[in-house]
Protein backbone atom coordinates (compact mmCIF):
# COMPACT_ATOMS: atom_id res chain seq x y z
CA UNK A 1 0.00 0.00 0.00
CA UNK A 2 2.80 2.50 0.95
CA UNK A 3 4.27 2.13 -2.89
CA UNK A 4 0.88 3.28 -4.15
CA UNK A 5 0.54 5.95 -1.94
CA UNK A 6 3.87 7.29 -2.86
CA UNK A 7 2.72 6.74 -6.39
CA UNK A 8 -0.48 9.05 -6.24
CA UNK A 9 1.77 11.15 -4.59
CA UNK A 10 3.90 11.61 -7.66
CA UNK A 11 1.33 11.75 -10.17
CA UNK A 12 -0.04 14.55 -7.89
CA UNK A 13 3.23 16.34 -7.63
CA UNK A 14 3.90 16.26 -11.61
CA UNK A 15 0.23 17.54 -11.79
CA UNK A 16 1.26 20.80 -9.45
CA UNK A 17 4.21 21.53 -11.40
CA UNK A 18 2.18 21.62 -14.86
CA UNK A 19 -0.85 23.78 -13.27
CA UNK A 20 1.26 25.87 -10.89
CA UNK A 21 2.76 26.84 -14.67
CA UNK A 22 -0.23 27.69 -16.42
CA UNK A 23 -1.27 31.27 -15.64
CA UNK A 24 -4.39 30.80 -18.07
CA UNK A 25 -5.14 34.31 -18.07
CA UNK A 26 -6.95 34.37 -20.95
CA UNK A 27 -9.53 37.18 -20.79
CA UNK A 28 -10.80 37.28 -24.47
CA UNK A 29 -13.73 34.69 -24.66
CA UNK A 30 -13.32 33.91 -28.38
CA UNK A 31 -10.16 31.91 -26.89
CA UNK A 32 -12.38 29.15 -25.26
CA UNK A 33 -13.92 26.26 -26.94
CA UNK A 34 -17.61 26.62 -27.22
CA UNK A 35 -18.45 24.22 -24.62
CA UNK A 36 -20.63 26.72 -22.32
CA UNK A 37 -24.36 25.33 -22.41
CA UNK A 38 -26.04 22.40 -22.01
CA UNK A 39 -24.77 18.58 -21.89
CA UNK A 40 -27.09 15.48 -21.82
CA UNK A 41 -25.46 12.13 -21.45
CA UNK A 42 -26.43 10.08 -24.40
CA UNK A 43 -28.05 6.72 -22.79
CA UNK A 44 -25.52 4.15 -20.61
CA UNK A 45 -24.63 5.41 -16.77
CA UNK A 46 -22.32 2.67 -15.80
CA UNK A 47 -19.15 4.13 -15.22
CA UNK A 48 -17.04 2.96 -18.56
CA UNK A 49 -20.36 3.67 -20.75
CA UNK A 50 -18.92 1.57 -23.45
CA UNK A 51 -18.79 -1.58 -21.34
CA UNK A 52 -21.71 -3.60 -19.38
CA UNK A 53 -21.81 -2.51 -16.06
CA UNK A 54 -20.69 -4.76 -13.32
CA UNK A 55 -17.66 -7.33 -13.75
CA UNK A 56 -17.34 -6.64 -17.24
CA UNK A 57 -16.51 -3.03 -16.74
CA UNK A 58 -12.78 -5.15 -16.16
CA UNK A 59 -12.02 -2.28 -13.73
CA UNK A 60 -8.16 -2.30 -12.47
CA UNK A 61 -9.48 -2.85 -8.80
CA UNK A 62 -6.77 -4.11 -5.93
CA UNK A 63 -7.49 -7.42 -4.72
CA UNK A 64 -9.41 -5.93 -1.59
CA UNK A 65 -11.42 -3.67 -3.54
CA UNK A 66 -12.57 -6.72 -6.11
CA UNK A 67 -13.84 -8.51 -3.04
CA UNK A 68 -15.64 -5.42 -2.08
CA UNK A 69 -17.08 -4.80 -5.50
CA UNK A 70 -18.16 -8.43 -5.87
CA UNK A 71 -19.72 -8.65 -2.24
CA UNK A 72 -21.82 -5.37 -3.68
CA UNK A 73 -22.92 -6.98 -6.83
CA UNK A 74 -24.01 -10.25 -4.70
CA UNK A 75 -25.69 -7.46 -2.51
CA UNK A 76 -27.71 -5.83 -5.71
CA UNK A 77 -28.33 -9.23 -7.35
CA UNK A 78 -30.60 -9.29 -3.69
CA UNK A 79 -32.09 -6.46 -4.38
CA UNK A 80 -29.99 -4.52 -1.93
CA UNK A 81 -27.70 -1.55 -2.82
CA UNK A 82 -27.09 -0.39 0.62
CA UNK A 83 -23.32 0.76 -0.71
CA UNK A 84 -24.96 3.50 -2.97
CA UNK A 85 -24.38 6.35 -0.82
CA UNK A 86 -27.04 8.03 -3.76
CA UNK A 87 -29.56 5.85 -2.55
CA UNK A 88 -30.45 8.37 0.33
CA UNK A 89 -29.86 11.00 -1.80
CA UNK A 90 -26.00 11.89 -0.78
CA UNK A 91 -24.43 13.53 -3.68
CA UNK A 92 -22.83 11.69 -6.04
CA UNK A 93 -19.35 13.72 -5.38
CA UNK A 94 -16.28 13.50 -8.00
CA UNK A 95 -15.63 11.61 -10.40
CA UNK A 96 -19.11 10.21 -10.97
CA UNK A 97 -21.20 13.29 -11.06
CA UNK A 98 -19.99 13.49 -14.26
CA UNK A 99 -21.85 10.59 -15.88
CA UNK A 100 -24.82 13.18 -15.91
CA UNK A 101 -27.60 11.61 -14.58
CA UNK A 102 -29.61 15.26 -15.43
CA UNK A 103 -28.00 17.24 -17.78
CA UNK A 104 -24.70 19.26 -17.12
CA UNK A 105 -24.39 23.14 -17.80
CA UNK A 106 -20.94 24.46 -18.52
CA UNK A 107 -20.40 28.28 -17.61
CA UNK A 108 -17.22 29.62 -18.59
CA UNK A 109 -15.64 31.92 -17.54
CA UNK A 110 -11.83 33.77 -17.46
CA UNK A 111 -11.43 32.55 -14.25
CA UNK A 112 -13.44 29.64 -13.63
CA UNK A 113 -15.49 27.09 -15.15
CA UNK A 114 -18.52 26.08 -13.96
CA UNK A 115 -20.27 22.84 -14.32
CA UNK A 116 -23.81 22.59 -12.64
CA UNK A 117 -25.86 19.53 -12.51
CA UNK A 118 -29.40 20.07 -10.76
CA UNK A 119 -29.22 16.06 -9.91
CA UNK A 120 -28.36 15.98 -6.20
CA UNK A 121 -27.86 19.52 -6.26
CA UNK A 122 -23.78 19.23 -7.38
CA UNK A 123 -21.79 22.32 -8.57
CA UNK A 124 -17.91 22.40 -9.73
CA UNK A 125 -15.90 25.26 -9.67
CA UNK A 126 -12.98 24.59 -12.01
CA UNK A 127 -10.19 27.53 -11.49
CA UNK A 128 -8.42 28.79 -14.21
CA UNK A 129 -6.83 31.90 -12.51
CA UNK A 130 -3.48 30.21 -12.09
CA UNK A 131 -3.59 29.64 -8.31
CA UNK A 132 -1.80 27.87 -6.71
CA UNK A 133 -2.73 24.59 -4.82
CA UNK A 134 -4.44 26.15 -1.15
CA UNK A 135 -2.20 24.85 1.79
CA UNK A 136 -5.22 23.07 3.27
CA UNK A 137 -8.43 21.94 1.22
CA UNK A 138 -11.57 21.68 3.43
CA UNK A 139 -12.67 18.34 1.97
CA UNK A 140 -15.83 17.80 -0.27
CA UNK A 141 -17.98 15.61 -2.73
CA UNK A 142 -17.13 17.81 -5.83
CA UNK A 143 -13.40 18.45 -4.44
CA UNK A 144 -11.01 21.45 -5.37
CA UNK A 145 -10.40 21.58 -9.05
CA UNK A 146 -7.47 24.06 -10.70
CA UNK A 147 -7.68 23.95 -14.64
CA UNK A 148 -5.74 24.91 -17.60
CA UNK A 149 -6.83 26.02 -21.05
CA UNK A 150 -4.04 23.89 -23.26
CA UNK A 151 -4.18 23.06 -27.23
CA UNK A 152 -4.55 27.02 -28.57
CA UNK A 153 -4.90 26.26 -32.27
CA UNK A 154 -4.74 28.58 -35.37
CA UNK A 155 -8.06 29.77 -34.90
CA UNK A 156 -7.04 31.05 -31.98
CA UNK A 157 -9.25 29.25 -29.52
CA UNK A 158 -8.17 26.69 -26.96
CA UNK A 159 -8.79 23.13 -27.86
CA UNK A 160 -9.34 21.41 -24.21
CA UNK A 161 -9.24 22.06 -20.37
CA UNK A 162 -7.25 19.97 -18.18
CA UNK A 163 -8.11 19.65 -14.55
CA UNK A 164 -6.81 18.28 -11.42
CA UNK A 165 -9.16 17.60 -8.71
CA UNK A 166 -8.47 16.92 -4.97
CA UNK A 167 -9.33 17.09 -1.85
CA UNK A 168 -12.44 14.67 -1.93
CA UNK A 169 -14.78 13.10 1.17
CA UNK A 170 -16.84 10.58 0.75
CA UNK A 171 -18.84 8.23 0.59
CA UNK A 172 -18.66 8.01 -2.96
CA UNK A 173 -18.31 5.29 -5.37
CA UNK A 174 -18.20 5.23 -9.09
CA UNK A 175 -21.60 4.29 -10.20
CA UNK A 176 -24.74 2.89 -9.05
CA UNK A 177 -23.72 -0.96 -9.77
CA UNK A 178 -21.03 -0.46 -6.53
CA UNK A 179 -17.83 0.50 -8.43
CA UNK A 180 -15.63 1.49 -4.88
CA UNK A 181 -13.82 3.98 -4.05
CA UNK A 182 -11.09 3.54 -1.52
CA UNK A 183 -12.39 4.56 2.11
CA UNK A 184 -9.26 7.07 2.46
CA UNK A 185 -10.83 9.57 -0.17
CA UNK A 186 -7.57 10.79 -1.29
CA UNK A 187 -8.85 10.30 -5.18
CA UNK A 188 -6.98 12.05 -7.23
CA UNK A 189 -9.32 12.73 -10.42
CA UNK A 190 -7.49 14.22 -13.93
CA UNK A 191 -9.94 15.29 -16.58
CA UNK A 192 -9.16 16.38 -20.11
CA UNK A 193 -12.46 18.09 -21.88
CA UNK A 194 -12.49 18.97 -25.35
CA UNK A 195 -15.22 18.85 -28.29
CA UNK A 196 -15.42 16.08 -30.81
CA UNK A 197 -13.03 17.12 -33.79
CA UNK A 198 -15.97 16.16 -36.34
CA UNK A 199 -18.79 16.95 -34.17
CA UNK A 200 -18.93 20.37 -32.33
CA UNK A 201 -22.07 19.59 -30.36
CA UNK A 202 -20.61 16.66 -29.06
CA UNK A 203 -18.34 16.76 -25.53
CA UNK A 204 -16.14 14.38 -24.32
CA UNK A 205 -14.63 13.85 -20.65
CA UNK A 206 -11.49 11.80 -20.28
CA UNK A 207 -11.45 11.07 -17.21
CA UNK A 208 -8.44 9.51 -15.21
CA UNK A 209 -9.19 8.26 -12.09
CA UNK A 210 -6.38 7.47 -9.27
CA UNK A 211 -7.55 6.41 -6.25
CA UNK A 212 -5.92 2.94 -3.46
CA UNK A 213 -8.99 0.85 -4.56
CA UNK A 214 -7.15 0.52 -7.94
CA UNK A 215 -3.96 -1.19 -8.67
CA UNK A 216 -3.79 1.65 -11.40
CA UNK A 217 -5.34 5.13 -12.68
CA UNK A 218 -8.34 4.09 -14.82
CA UNK A 219 -8.93 6.13 -17.78
CA UNK A 220 -12.53 5.79 -19.51
CA UNK A 221 -14.52 8.71 -21.87
CA UNK A 222 -17.53 9.88 -20.83
CA UNK A 223 -19.95 11.90 -23.77
CA UNK A 224 -22.57 14.04 -24.01
CA UNK A 225 -24.49 15.80 -26.62
CA UNK A 226 -25.15 19.56 -26.93
CA UNK A 227 -29.13 20.49 -25.65
CA UNK A 228 -29.71 23.49 -27.54
CA UNK A 229 -32.63 24.26 -25.83
CA UNK A 230 -32.82 22.70 -22.58
CA UNK A 231 -35.19 22.17 -20.11
CA UNK A 232 -34.62 22.25 -16.56
CA UNK A 233 -36.33 20.36 -14.28
CA UNK A 234 -35.57 20.84 -10.05
CA UNK A 235 -34.17 17.68 -8.58
CA UNK A 236 -34.53 18.00 -4.85
CA UNK A 237 -33.57 14.42 -4.31
CA UNK A 238 -35.10 15.26 -0.55
CA UNK A 239 -38.43 15.84 -1.87
CA UNK A 240 -40.05 12.87 -2.24
CA UNK A 241 -36.98 9.97 -2.42
CA UNK A 242 -38.80 6.41 -1.43
CA UNK A 243 -36.13 4.68 0.13
CA UNK A 244 -35.03 4.60 3.40
CA UNK A 245 -31.67 2.81 5.38
CA UNK A 246 -31.69 1.53 8.74
CA UNK A 247 -29.02 0.08 9.88
CA UNK A 248 -27.50 -2.86 6.92
CA UNK A 249 -30.77 -2.60 4.99
CA UNK A 250 -32.58 -0.31 2.81
CA UNK A 251 -36.13 -0.69 2.71
CA UNK A 252 -39.01 0.88 0.22
CA UNK A 253 -42.06 3.23 1.41
CA UNK A 254 -44.94 1.98 0.67
CA UNK A 255 -47.93 3.98 -1.20
CA UNK A 256 -49.45 4.58 2.26
CA UNK A 257 -46.37 5.86 4.04
CA UNK A 258 -45.19 2.41 5.46
CA UNK A 259 -41.37 0.82 5.10
CA UNK A 260 -41.83 -2.76 2.38
CA UNK A 261 -38.86 -4.72 2.20
CA UNK A 262 -36.99 -5.10 -1.14
CA UNK A 263 -35.30 -7.94 -0.82
CA UNK A 264 -37.01 -11.52 0.01
CA UNK A 265 -36.94 -12.49 3.06
CA UNK A 266 -35.49 -8.97 4.09
CA UNK A 267 -35.93 -9.02 8.12
CA UNK A 268 -37.88 -5.79 9.56
CA UNK A 269 -36.26 -3.31 11.43
CA UNK A 270 -34.81 -3.28 14.78
CA UNK A 271 -37.48 -1.72 17.13
CA UNK A 272 -36.13 -2.20 20.57
CA UNK A 273 -36.30 1.30 21.31
CA UNK A 274 -40.17 1.70 20.89
CA UNK A 275 -42.79 1.19 23.26
CA UNK A 276 -44.72 -2.25 21.60
CA UNK A 277 -48.02 -1.35 19.93
CA UNK A 278 -51.02 -1.07 22.16
CA UNK A 279 -53.82 -4.44 22.15
CA UNK B 1 -17.40 12.08 -37.05
CA UNK B 2 -14.14 11.04 -35.31
CA UNK B 3 -12.70 7.96 -34.75
CA UNK B 4 -13.04 8.50 -30.80
CA UNK B 5 -16.22 9.37 -31.34
CA UNK B 6 -18.03 6.71 -33.61
CA UNK B 7 -16.50 3.86 -31.62
CA UNK B 8 -17.78 5.27 -28.50
CA UNK B 9 -21.08 6.40 -29.69
CA UNK B 10 -21.38 2.64 -31.18
CA UNK B 11 -20.10 1.38 -27.49
CA UNK B 12 -22.87 3.65 -26.11
CA UNK B 13 -25.50 2.10 -27.96
CA UNK B 14 -24.36 -1.57 -27.54
CA UNK B 15 -24.56 -0.96 -24.08
CA UNK B 16 -27.86 0.55 -23.91
CA UNK B 17 -29.51 -1.98 -25.87
CA UNK B 18 -27.88 -4.72 -23.67
CA UNK B 19 -29.68 -4.21 -20.18
CA UNK B 20 -31.50 -1.80 -18.01
CA UNK B 21 -30.46 1.47 -17.90
CA UNK B 22 -28.86 2.82 -14.19
CA UNK B 23 -30.24 5.68 -12.66
CA UNK B 24 -28.72 7.87 -9.32
CA UNK B 25 -29.76 4.65 -7.84
CA UNK B 26 -29.89 0.75 -9.26
CA UNK B 27 -33.26 -0.25 -9.94
CA UNK B 28 -31.64 -3.93 -8.19
CA UNK B 29 -34.88 -4.22 -5.82
CA UNK B 30 -36.85 -4.82 -9.17
CA UNK B 31 -37.41 -8.67 -10.70
CA UNK B 32 -36.28 -7.30 -14.00
CA UNK B 33 -36.17 -11.34 -14.94
CA UNK B 34 -39.76 -11.35 -14.08
CA UNK B 35 -41.96 -8.32 -15.51
CA UNK B 36 -45.55 -8.15 -14.09
CA UNK B 37 -48.53 -6.81 -16.03
CA UNK B 38 -50.95 -4.61 -13.78
CA UNK B 39 -54.20 -2.79 -14.93
CA UNK B 40 -55.99 -0.39 -12.67
CA UNK B 41 -56.71 3.08 -11.84
CA UNK B 42 -54.23 5.92 -10.94
CA UNK B 43 -54.91 6.96 -7.79
CA UNK B 44 -51.71 9.74 -7.75
CA UNK B 45 -49.32 10.67 -10.28
CA UNK B 46 -46.09 12.40 -8.68
CA UNK B 47 -44.21 14.19 -10.62
CA UNK B 48 -41.35 14.74 -7.91
CA UNK B 49 -37.58 14.24 -7.92
CA UNK B 50 -35.21 12.27 -7.66
CA UNK B 51 -38.00 9.70 -9.49
CA UNK B 52 -41.54 10.19 -10.60
CA UNK B 53 -44.12 7.98 -9.34
CA UNK B 54 -47.60 6.07 -10.03
CA UNK B 55 -49.42 5.08 -7.48
CA UNK B 56 -52.14 2.73 -8.87
CA UNK B 57 -55.01 0.95 -7.62
CA UNK B 58 -55.10 -2.63 -8.71
CA UNK B 59 -58.66 -5.27 -7.98
CA UNK B 60 -58.05 -8.22 -7.31
CA UNK B 61 -60.90 -11.30 -8.57
CA UNK B 62 -61.44 -11.30 -4.92
CA UNK B 63 -62.65 -8.12 -5.49
CA UNK B 64 -59.95 -6.51 -2.70
CA UNK B 65 -57.86 -4.01 -4.12
CA UNK B 66 -54.20 -2.51 -3.43
CA UNK B 67 -52.28 0.25 -4.35
CA UNK B 68 -49.04 -0.21 -5.73
CA UNK B 69 -46.33 1.97 -5.53
CA UNK B 70 -44.41 2.40 -8.85
CA UNK B 71 -41.13 4.14 -9.35
CA UNK B 72 -40.82 5.62 -12.88
CA UNK B 73 -37.73 8.18 -14.46
CA UNK B 74 -36.70 11.22 -13.04
CA UNK B 75 -38.77 14.87 -13.98
CA UNK B 76 -36.22 15.50 -16.12
CA UNK B 77 -36.14 12.46 -18.05
CA UNK B 78 -39.61 11.86 -18.62
CA UNK B 79 -39.66 16.05 -20.01
CA UNK B 80 -37.53 14.41 -22.58
CA UNK B 81 -40.04 11.67 -23.40
CA UNK B 82 -42.78 14.25 -23.88
CA UNK B 83 -44.15 14.15 -20.39
CA UNK B 84 -45.75 16.80 -17.95
CA UNK B 85 -46.77 16.99 -14.47
CA UNK B 86 -50.52 16.54 -15.83
CA UNK B 87 -50.03 13.90 -18.22
CA UNK B 88 -51.80 11.40 -15.62
CA UNK B 89 -54.36 12.32 -13.52
CA UNK B 90 -56.12 10.18 -10.76
CA UNK B 91 -58.95 8.25 -12.19
CA UNK B 92 -56.66 7.59 -15.62
CA UNK B 93 -57.12 3.80 -16.33
CA UNK B 94 -54.35 2.05 -17.23
CA UNK B 95 -52.24 -0.73 -18.36
CA UNK B 96 -48.49 -1.88 -17.75
CA UNK B 97 -46.02 -4.35 -17.91
CA UNK B 98 -43.92 -3.30 -14.27
CA UNK B 99 -40.79 -4.76 -12.72
CA UNK B 100 -41.67 -6.04 -9.19
CA UNK B 101 -40.25 -5.46 -6.03
CA UNK B 102 -38.14 -8.75 -5.13
CA UNK B 103 -39.78 -8.81 -2.04
CA UNK B 104 -43.26 -9.31 -3.25
CA UNK B 105 -44.40 -6.39 -1.46
CA UNK B 106 -47.05 -4.18 -3.91
CA UNK B 107 -44.33 -2.38 -5.39
CA UNK B 108 -42.40 -1.65 -8.41
CA UNK B 109 -40.82 0.17 -11.41
CA UNK B 110 -42.66 1.39 -14.32
CA UNK B 111 -41.09 2.37 -17.73
CA UNK B 112 -43.14 4.94 -19.88
CA UNK B 113 -41.94 2.33 -23.17
CA UNK B 114 -44.45 -0.13 -21.03
CA UNK B 115 -47.37 2.14 -20.16
CA UNK B 116 -50.48 2.87 -22.12
CA UNK B 117 -53.97 3.83 -21.18
CA UNK B 118 -56.42 0.78 -20.59
CA UNK B 119 -57.69 1.47 -23.82
CA UNK B 120 -54.92 0.48 -25.98
CA UNK B 121 -53.77 4.76 -26.71
CA UNK B 122 -50.66 5.55 -25.88
CA UNK B 123 -49.91 8.12 -23.17
CA UNK B 124 -48.15 10.50 -25.26
CA UNK B 125 -47.75 10.77 -29.00
CA UNK B 126 -44.74 12.34 -30.23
Amino acid sequence: MIGVVLRIGTISFAAVLVLAGAAAGASDEATYPDIGGTWVRPGAAQWDPTKPAGLRQQAPLTAEYQRIFEANLATTAAGGQEYNPQINCMPAGMPRVMIAYDPLEFIVTPAVTYIRSDHLAQFRRIYTDGRPWPEEITPSFVGYSIGRWVDRGADGRYGALEVETRGLKGPRSLDASGLPLHADNQTLVMERIFLDGANRNLLHDRVTTIDHAYSRPWTITRSYNRDPAPVWVENNCGADNHYVSIGPETYFISADGYLMPTKKNQTEPGLKDFDPPSR
Amino acid sequence: MGRLSTALLAGVALVATGGAVLAHHSFAMFDQDHPMDLQGTVTEFKFTSPHTFILLEVKGTDGSSTVWNLEGASPSALVREGWASKTLKAGDELKMTIDPLRSGAPGGSWSEKKTNFSSGQPIVTH
